[in-house]
């Protein structure tokens, strides 16, 4: 999963980016500004927007309404340091899908996160369920047919963002997109060579394919390990 | 305190003079018709008096007597009357009169008195006449001299002018009472305007400043300055009370913001186990953070201090601003060395002004770190202060990239920042030139910004010169002092 976090002060941006890399594993970009946080948010590779109000240039609500504007759907979180119904009333109005007071805890802003995230691809519960695959996204665990397999932390997350879209063929330019950020040099055979990792694990025991490759065109999760 | 009510003070004083009035009018009215009532009685009593003479006729004896005939008299019943001849001889009298000689009851020389008989106020005319007895004899006939003395009673009088008298009071009263309603009615309606106002005053509450004078209270003359100056005092208090919201609302974010840094720094150090290193680096950051915050708050409460510092602590000190100026400079130059900035100072005369030697170091700092946080390396910042006879103007310059004009006139508002999005990473809270604006108005000076985008800009403050140098004086500086960068 990818997130933009867009917060003027650079330390606290520092701490969000670090704490969303090493807890839920995210990729994280920043802005600074209202104006490049606008940029980043258009071009609609994130799974989260993380947004302060209170920004130099375009302020956050201002941000909001135009990527709202736009039918640009993706989950965003405000941080806000104002206090006032009216103004909750307001963001959530604006398009906002949650917000958070600061000064917030970090373990909160994770869990809010996560779960924006979640709702935001259409799942409710933290543990989501493929065929015979299941993916705890609280625990970060993966079990095949009931047993533990262990992933390491970027097949958990290929396997995670292919998990939301089951049956759903997901190119390997939309996995770079979403899960590695600005800072990563893009290789595509990266992804194909975590994919056939992730695939071989998957494999362990059963002879049943749980990732699809169709050339050219992407990977998908067998919905159904029967018709595989 | 009692309260009064003006209309009723307007209200009495008016009756009051009305009253006053009224009964002067009703005495003269009285007297005047007590005076004109005499007269006419006075000339009632002469005629009938007359008419007794007329009834004295010849009695037609041999002493040429005369006497009193009394038939066709038609006189009042309590009337009373006595007719005599020179000699004294009674005529005649009312039967209502038995008393003595009736002329002994003149009181005076006049021929009209007032007398008291049987129980009531008389006035009595005393008439002396003559009666020719035979005028058909040689010689004319016979003069007889005949004394009347006619009274009557003056009840009637009195009962004229006690109903004159009643009648003016009457009148007055329904006057007074008419006045009155009429002038507590008008009053009302008068001051409807005022009570409007006071209403529209009434709603003016922390939350709703605006306050709108009424038409009826602007249109009225005497109300209009109240209801202009209430407009614009509450106009001013608005700005500032918004101004002072402003200041909570965006302090409070500051706080909150570097609170928050603070508090995921060491959250994000508690997520999981870590070594030795990461751990002290973590700290490291963590106390960097504290010490941002704490400047924050220093200069929230220097600024709080520098606004908010009462007339005694005003006149406290006086300093040498060129002290101040010579050594903010020499404290920058490593910070300016550092940024690969030329940094110079020109105070080549004192300046004493009305600061404290930390207001005037506060001053100096606060100008020259704004200047070298927007200096880009290689270029100069100049500051220089020049004394003439009650002046001082210190000019710190820079030649960095300048400030939008749209941004100059809200540069000296408290948090704010000309770019935000750099001045965060250099640092600047934006309260450093609120900071300023505060202590130079406190020595009744002036500050302004000049910028030019491109080029550079430079910020001017004008302060009074003090007129009492402190007793110990202080150091000159005669030399220039041009530390290389």
């Amino acid at each position: 999963m990818r997130v933009l976090v867009v917060e003027d002060e650079v330390r606290l941006a520092d701490n969000l980016a670090a704490a969303l890399r090493e807890g839920p594993g995210f990729a994280v970009d920043c802005a600074e500004d209202g104006e490049v946080g606008e940029q980043l948010a258009s071009q609609g590779c994130y799974d989260l927007i993380v947004l302060d109000l209170m920004l130099p240039k375009v302020d956050g609500l201002t941000v909001l309404r135009h990527l709202r504007g736009r039918d640009n759907a993706t989950p965003v979180l405000i941080l806000t340091a104002k206090d006032g119904t009216a103004s909750t009333i307001e963001l959530l109005n604006a398009g906002a899908d949650d917000y958070l007071s600061k000064p917030f805890d970090l373990g909160e802003l994770i869990a809010r996160a996560k779960a924006l995230i979640r709702r935001g691809k259409g799942a409710s519960h933290p543990v989501l369920a493929v065929a015979d695959i299941e993916v705890n996204t609280l625990e970060q665990t993966v079990r095949r047919a009931g047993r533990l397999i262990d992933l390491s932390p970027t097949e958990y997350r290929i396997l995670e963002y292919m998990v939301h879209r089951p049956r759903v063929i997901v190119s390997k330019r939309e996995l770079l997109e979403h899960l590695y950020d600005y800072n990563w040099e893009h290789h595509s055979n990266v992804i194909e060579a975590h994919i056939s990792n992730l695939r071989k694990k998957l494999m362990a025991d059963t002879d049943q394919q749980a990732v699809e490759t169709l050339r050219g065109r992407g990977y998908r999760l067998v919905a159904d390990p029967e018709s595989a | 305190m009692r309260r009064h009510s003006l209309s009723r003070r307007l209200i009495s004083s008016v009756l009051l003079v009305e009253l006053i009035f009224a009964v002067a009018i009703i005495a003269l009215a009285a007297a005047y018709e007590r005076h004109a009532h005499l007269r006419s009685f006075d000339i009632m009593l002469q005629g009938r008096a007359d008419s007794l003479l007329g009834a004295v006729q010849d009695a037609e004896d041999p002493a040429d007597n005369v006497m009193l005939d009394r038939t066709g008299l038609q006189l009042p019943a309590q009337d009373v009357y006595e007719v005599r001849d020179s000699s004294g001889r009674l005529l005649g009298r009312s039967a209502n009169w038995q008393g003595p000689d009736m002329h002994n009851l003149a009181a005076g020389d006049g021929p009209i008195y007032n007398a008291r008989i049987n129980g009531h106020h008389y006035r009595v005319l005393a008439l002396h006449g003559l009666r020719v007895v035979d005028p058909g004899d040689k010689g004319g006939g016979t003069p007889r001299r005949i004394l009347v003395v006619y009274g009557a009673p003056t009840a009637q009088v009195w009962h004229q002018v006690r109903n004159a008298i009643i009648f003016f009071s009457l009148s007055n009263l329904v006057l007074l009472i008419v006045t009155g309603v009429l002038m507590a009615w008008l009053l009302h309606r008068g001051l409807a305007p005022m009570r409007q106002l006071a209403a529209e005053a009434e709603n003016i509450s922390i939350h709703r400043w605006s306050f709108q004078a009424p038409e009826s209270a602007a249109e009225t003359r005497e109300l209009a300055p109240l209801a202009s100056a209430l407009t614009g005092a509450m106009q001013r208090l608005e700005a500032s009370f918004s101004q002072q919201r402003r200041f909570v609302s965006d302090a409070a974010h500051e706080l909150k913001t570097a609170v928050a840094v603070v508090k995921s720094s060491l959250q994000l150090l508690a997520m999981r186990q870590r070594t030795t290193e990461e751990y002290a680096a973590g700290v490291e950051v963590s106390l960097a953070d504290c010490e941002r915050m704490e400047d924050i708050v220093a200069r929230m409460l220097t600024l709080a201090r520098a606004e908010h510092s009462s007339g005694a602590e005003r006149l406290s000190g006086i300093f040498d601003l060129a002290v101040s100026a010579v050594a903010t400079t020499q404290q920058f130059q490593s910070m300016a060395e550092v940024r690969f900035v030329k940094l110079t100072v020109t105070a080549s005369e004192p300046a004493f002004v009305s600061l404290s030697s930390e207001e005037c170091a506060l001053l100096c700092s606060n100008l020259l770190l704004n200047a070298l946080q927007h200096s880009p390396p290689q270029t100069q910042v100049k500051m220089q202060l020049q004394t003439e006879t009650n002046r001082a103007e210190l000019r710190v310059e820079d030649q960095g990239d300048g400030i939008d004009a749209a941004l100059l006139p809200h540069v000296f508002e408290r948090f704010s920042r000309g770019d935000p999005s750099r001045s965060r990473n250099t640092g600047g809270t934006g309260l450093g030139l609120a900071i300023c604006k505060a202590i130079v108005e406190k020595a009744s000076g002036t500050i302004a910004l000049k910028s030019e985008p491109g080029v550079g800009t430079t910020a001017v403050v004008r302060l009074p010169v003090a007129t009492r140098p402190p007793a110990g004086g202080s150091q000159r500086f005669d030399l220039q002092t041009t530390p290389s960068a």
